[in-house]
């Protein structure tokens, strides 16, 4: 019977969702994290009759015909790149973005990932580092002596040197935005890297030309909504079941005609 | 003589089938912009049996068959997601979506950007406007899609001004009931049926249709169809069982 593999099919899909849904509700407090959704379509249709044959000699065409699915499959989880509520921490080495755009991280294998989440410190050298210790870029070095940092919403960084009142200007922070933000790759660690899907990255000054602005003593929270995850998971569980009802029904009637030979 | 089994054979081999089409409904319970199925069947009448000259008439003998699968384009409810790509269409309309094997429609306004900026289907077919793909540029942010279709900007600079990239195509057709369904939440039409502009048709911006299936409803089918199943079984048994007495005792040799 077909309809065991098509509620199959619903089953593991039902099953899939729950699994993202369980990964947006972990990773509810994680900075920066962005939310996914699970997409569904419909698999091929067997046309047992075809709508629009004809009938008759008449030219009467059949109205509708007999199509018969054969369940559903994932087509994708894809990124909601909304921005996230900020959260004031009061730590000047804490940014967030409001707007478009991510921070340019260099890896220690030389290539480059991209983060939303500015919870930056600094290292022994006064570089700039994220929590793993990888160098934000373009790398900025904040002199062991400063007194206190100032971030503006344009990406300059200035330090305050003891005996001075009048701020340095040690560097310039950029973010990098790509065409399709949905197609990066999630490598773990708040990280994405570049696929052929998102575009090439394209580094900017923050506040200008449709980049973000940065915010110090900011952080940006993850924009998971636990309402939204609540019922999608009540959603997901109950077609889970419904499916798993279907196998049911199959089942008996295949037991029935099992029993009907004695 | 087995007139009777084969009556049953034709319900039960139509049950199996429909609850193949409910199964199909039931696993696409949350696939955005999916419309369900709804099996049809109709008598059939046995045409041999036909000697009513005399009387009494012969009573003549009906199966079953399906006839077919009613597409049940009803609007499914409207979630709010919140993404700004996600649209919903309000009222009879699709969006047009160019794949590889031509032009199709869709209900499911879960688009997607693609690496060039074109509004694709989460399958990456592009979604098309009025005059092909629409295409953003790489400073464009603050996407706005209107009630009518058209999509506008914000870019770049410091002007912040608002540009429109394109107007998406909502069709209709005049006859949806022989639209067919091409998966990947895609309908193909007919050669001879040509989409037309659907002006009561709109979008709503930051949410999803999601499926028009009917948990409950599907459910009581399902319950129908195996209680049936049951049922003809039951009957179909009796039946065999009948054949077998008459035969056992019908074969009986007096001893004495």
């Amino acid at each position: 019977m077909r309809a065991l593999d098509t509620a199959a099919t619903g089953m593991m899909a039902q099953e899939l969702m729950v699994q993202v849904i369980s990964n947006n509700i972990a990773n509810m407090t994680t900075t920066g994290y962005k939310r996914q959704r699970a997409e569904f379509e419909d698999l091929l249709y067997d046309h047992v009759s075809q709508i629009g044959t004809q009938t008759s000699t008449q030219g009467n065409i059949l109205p509708v015909g007999i199509e018969l699915g054969t369940g559903v499959k994932t087509v994708g989880t894809p990124r909601l790149m909304s921005q996230g509520n900020l959260s004031a921490t009061g730590n000047s080495l804490d940014l967030a973005i409001r707007g478009d755009g991510f921070f340019k991280i260099l890896m220690p294998d030389g290539t480059f990932s991209y983060t939303r989440d500015g919870s930056f410190n600094l290292d022994n050298q006064g570089r700039i580092v994220t929590a793993e210790g990888n160098l934000v870029q373009p790398g900025l070095t904040v002199p062991a002596t400063a007194t206190s940092i100032t971030i503006n919403e344009q990406g300059q960084v200035s330090v305050t040197l003891p005996g001075s009142t009048t701020a340095n200007l040690v560097g310039q922070l950029t973010l990098t935005r790509f065409v399709n933000e949905a197609g990066l790759q999630a490598i773990g660690d708040n990280l994405f890297v570049e696929t052929p899907a998102s575009g090439a990255p394209q580094d900017g000054q923050p506040n200008l030309n449709g980049y973000g602005n940065l915010q110090q003593g900011n952080l940006e929270q993850s924009n998971v909504d636990a309402v939204t995850e609540m019922t999608n998971l009540i959603t997901a569980q109950r077609a889970y079941e419904m499916n798993s009802k279907v196998i049911t029904a199959a089942d008996q009637m295949l037991q029935t005609t099992s029993n009907m030979w004695q | 003589m087995e007139n009777a089994l084969l009556i049953g054979l034709s319900r039960q081999s139509v049950l199996q089938r429909e609850l193949d089409v409910i199964a199909n409904n039931l696993a696409n319970l949350n696939t955005t912009g999916y419309k369900q199925d709804i099996s049809q069947f109709e008598e059939y009448l046995m045409p041999v049996a036909r000697q009513n000259n005399f009387r009494p008439v012969d009573s003549r003998l009906s199966y079953v068959r399906d006839r077919g699968t009613l597409l049940d384009l009803r609007p499914g409810p409207m979630q709010q997601t919140g993404n700004p790509l996600d649209v919903a269409i309000e009222g009879d309309g699709f969006l047009a979506v160019q794949t590889p094997n031509g032009e199709r429609y869709t209900r499911n306004g879960a688009l997607q950007l693609n690496a060039d900026g074109e509004l694709v289907t989460p399958q990456g077919y592009q979604v098309l406007g009025d005059g092909g793909p629409i295409q953003l540029q790489q400073q464009d942010s603050n996407i706005a899609i209107s009630a009518e279709g058209s999509i506008s900007v914000r870019t770049g600079g410091v002007a912040n001004v608002s540009v429109i990239r394109g107007k998406l195509r909502i069709v209709n057709f005049p006859q949806e009931q022989r639209l067919q369904k091409d998966g990947e939440n895609l309908f193909a039409t007919p050669a001879d049926m040509a989409p037309a502009d659907a002006p009561k048709a709109y979008l709503l911006q930051g949410a999803i249709e999601k499926s028009n299936v009917n948990s409950v409803v599907e459910m009581t089918r399902m319950i129908d169809v195996s209680r049936s199943y049951a049922m003809v079984a039951t009957l179909l048994k009796n039946e065999g069982d009948l054949h077998k007495t008459a035969i056992q005792q019908l074969a009986e040799v007096p001893t004495s």
